[in-house]
């Protein structure tokens, strides 16, 4: 008894060495970001003073009213050779913000510094300085993660930032290695993520493995028929010019992103499947192969319609600031909608058919699995 | 034939070879959610329509048909609907601070050069509209997240009818728990799958680790996935706590 009073009060106190050093950890990232500006080469500004702040009511062709402001700032230059010197900058934004922000007192903004001729020095806005704000909100989602999730919230974020390491690596290598396809590099990180990720969330053992089959089954299958049906269909409608950024082949970088979009969502599924399948099988080791496959079918029907939702809106969703532009500059409603949505569908579409096809895989891989060990023992 | 046209049609002969009448509805579902976006979308054109409300009631249209439409109405899905909502609400507020904060509304210097043609003096509010987009890019997900830790709690209850608000509290987060991971992983491969060819780009012109962290677009993008994290953390003890006090009420 007082052994297992001892030992709680030392996981206690482990507690609140772990949260002591996170919170010091926060902290001290957050105050070397507000002092990095000697890290960065790009002149940086904070702005101390709003001089004049001038507004004009604009329309454009299409009939939007809307009011641009042109605001003069004295901003003090935070780094380089001109550190500590004083710059009048020029900041134009309008009501509807919807490219240069507002800026006010204590703002931090990359600047180009244009004339050095007069004791005063005069600059333009280049972009905000963002790299503050995304660390408090970094730090807000750590600390929700774990609070909520703890063991299971950390795994997340490990698994988040390895998953995202193997992603930047695979580019790397991808830009680094030309000759090489990017869909066939892409292939293999999905492989190793794969086999990573559901070796991180449920350890080696039976389900494990089955979980790990299907999902590179139905990724690679959804990968086959997404390609034969761009193939045969001569990818009418696609609008590949919405990626016209690149410097490289759209379709290529496109179909990759299609296979690491989709690999979360089917691996959920190759999850699910096999885990509720083999707690099925733990109570009762006796059950038929008959009763596996209609439960599963029960479970698959469950999950299809919410993780097609969860595709659909996280890519669609990005597209509303360009369906707006486009919209409002009276493109037509036809044009808008095929400009900006056609490979967000796709993508959508594909990830339905990835998620809805790894059900019937998973059922049967998980089958296999189970029946091997049935006529084991 | 449109290739969109022919993936549509795979995806629907799919869910209905697999999930019967249940795949059929599911389709069905994407395609109301589909619609209400984009009426929501046009109202948004409109200078004087405000684009957070108008996506509170999109979302909670949109978590009404996914939960009433493909499940059906029953104490569950209601339980879980007011879950949505309350989330919403509050991951709104947080996100509308968030954008206005790092200045990542509007559009991209990329995206600018790229569509010079248009006007961008368009007179509705871009930071309403980013603090919209990253709350929907989530919704599906914390919708799918409340049925998945209701609906066991009132299982948990029907066996134990006497358990009390606290255990029964402990046991939804537990099974939220064993869910966060799977369900944060969902969003975040989808994120970076559609981040892929920005990636490319700045890796093509050579942007420095410190240019792509301040960038508008990248800035906006991990905010998204930020944020989706937390949205997918906080339904949970939310809808814990719900259900817990519906159940035990009386």
């Amino acid at each position: 008894m007082n052994k297992c009073k001892n030992m709680l009060m030392y996981r206690e106190n482990g507690q609140w060495i772990y949260w002591g050093i996170l919170f010091f950890l926060c902290l001290g990232s957050l105050i070397f970001v507000n002092y990095n500006y000697s890290f960065y080469d790009r002149p940086i500004a904070q702005v101390i003073e709003i001089s004049d702040e001038r507004q004009v009511e604009v329309t454009d062709g299409s009939q939007n009213h809307d009011t641009v402001y042109t605001q003069s700032l004295v901003a003090t230059i935070k780094n380089g050779e001109e550190k500590g010197q004083q710059l009048e900058l020029t900041n134009e934004y309008s009501d509807s913000r919807a490219y240069h922000p507002k800026l006010s007192k204590g703002d931090d903004v990359f600047v180009s510094i244009e004339q050095t001729n007069t004791d005063k020095l005069v600059g333009s806005m280049l972009d905000m300085k963002r790299d503050q704000a995304l660390l408090i909100v970094a730090w807000i989602f750590i600390f929700v993660l774990l609070a909520v999730g703890r063991k299971q919230g950390l795994f997340a974020m490990i698994s988040l930032v390895v998953n995202a390491l193997i992603i930047a690596y695979a580019l790397e290598l991808y830009i680094d290695t030309s000759n090489i396809s990017l869909l066939f590099i892409m292939s293999g990180a999905v492989i190793v993520m794969t086999i990573l990720s559901l070796l991180f969330v449920s350890g080696f053992q039976e389900q494990t493995y089955a979980a790990i089959i299907s999902t590179l089954l139905g990724t690679f299958m959804l990968l086959f028929i997404t390609v034969l049906v761009l193939w045969l269909t001569d990818e009418q409608g696609l609008r590949f010019e919405e990626m016209a950024f690149l410097s490289r082949p759209p379709q290529a970088i496109f179909m990759a992103g299609v296979l690491v979009g989709a690999l979360g969502a089917v691996m959920d599924i190759g999850v699910s499947m096999a885990s509720s399948l083999f707690s099925l099988y733990e109570k009762n080791n006796e059950i038929s192969i008959k009763d596996l496959r209609e439960s599963g079918i029960e479970i698959g029907k469950d999950i299809m319609g919410t993780m097609t939702n969860i595709l659909f809106f996280a890519y669609v969703s990005g597209t509303i600031p360009s369906l707006l532009l486009y919209l409002m500059n009276d493109a037509s409603l036809g044009f808008t909608l095929s400009m900006n949505l056609s490979l967000e569908l796709t993508r959508a579409l594909a990830g339905g058919i990835g998620i809805v096809l790894t059900i019937p895989i998973g059922l049967y891989t998980t089958i296999l699995f189970i029946h091997r060990k049935q006529v084991k023992s | 034939m449109n290739t969109l046209v022919v993936l549509a049609i795979v995806l629907l002969l799919l869910m209905a070879a697999i999930g019967g009448k249940k795949g059929v509805r599911s389709f069905v579902a994407l395609f109301v959610n589909f619609f209400v976006l984009l009426v929501a979308v046009l109202i948004m054109t409109d200078p004087y329509a405000d684009p957070i409300v108008l996506t509170l009631i999109a979302c909670a249209i949109i978590s009404c048909v996914t939960l009433f439409f493909i499940n059906e109405v029953n104490s569950k899905t209601k339980t879980a609907f007011i879950s949505t909502l309350v989330t919403t609400v509050l991951m709104l507020l947080f996100i509308f601070i968030v954008t206005e904060q790092s200045m990542i509304h509007g559009f991209g210097e990329e995206e600018v050069e790229e569509q010079t043609i248009y006007s961008y003096y368009l007179g509705i509010d871009f930071v309403k509209i980013a603090a919209s987009v990253i709350i929907m890019s989530t919704i599906g997900a914390i919708t799918d997240e409340a049925i998945a830790v209701s609906s066991p709690m009132f299982e948990i209850h029907k066996h134990n009818p006497s358990i009390s608000r606290k255990a029964l509290f402990l046991a939804g987060m537990r099974i939220g728990k064993d869910l966060l991971g799977t369900n944060a992983n969902t969003l975040f491969f989808a994120f970076f799958g559609g981040y892929l060819a920005l990636l490319i780009r700045y890796k093509d012109l050579e942007y420095t680790l410190g240019e792509i962290v301040n960038t508008k677009i990248f800035s906006a993008e991990m905010m998204t996935i930020l944020c989706g994290g937390i949205g997918v953390a906080l339904i949970i003890p939310i809808t814990a706590w719900i259900t817990a006090y519906v159940l035990t009420r009386r």
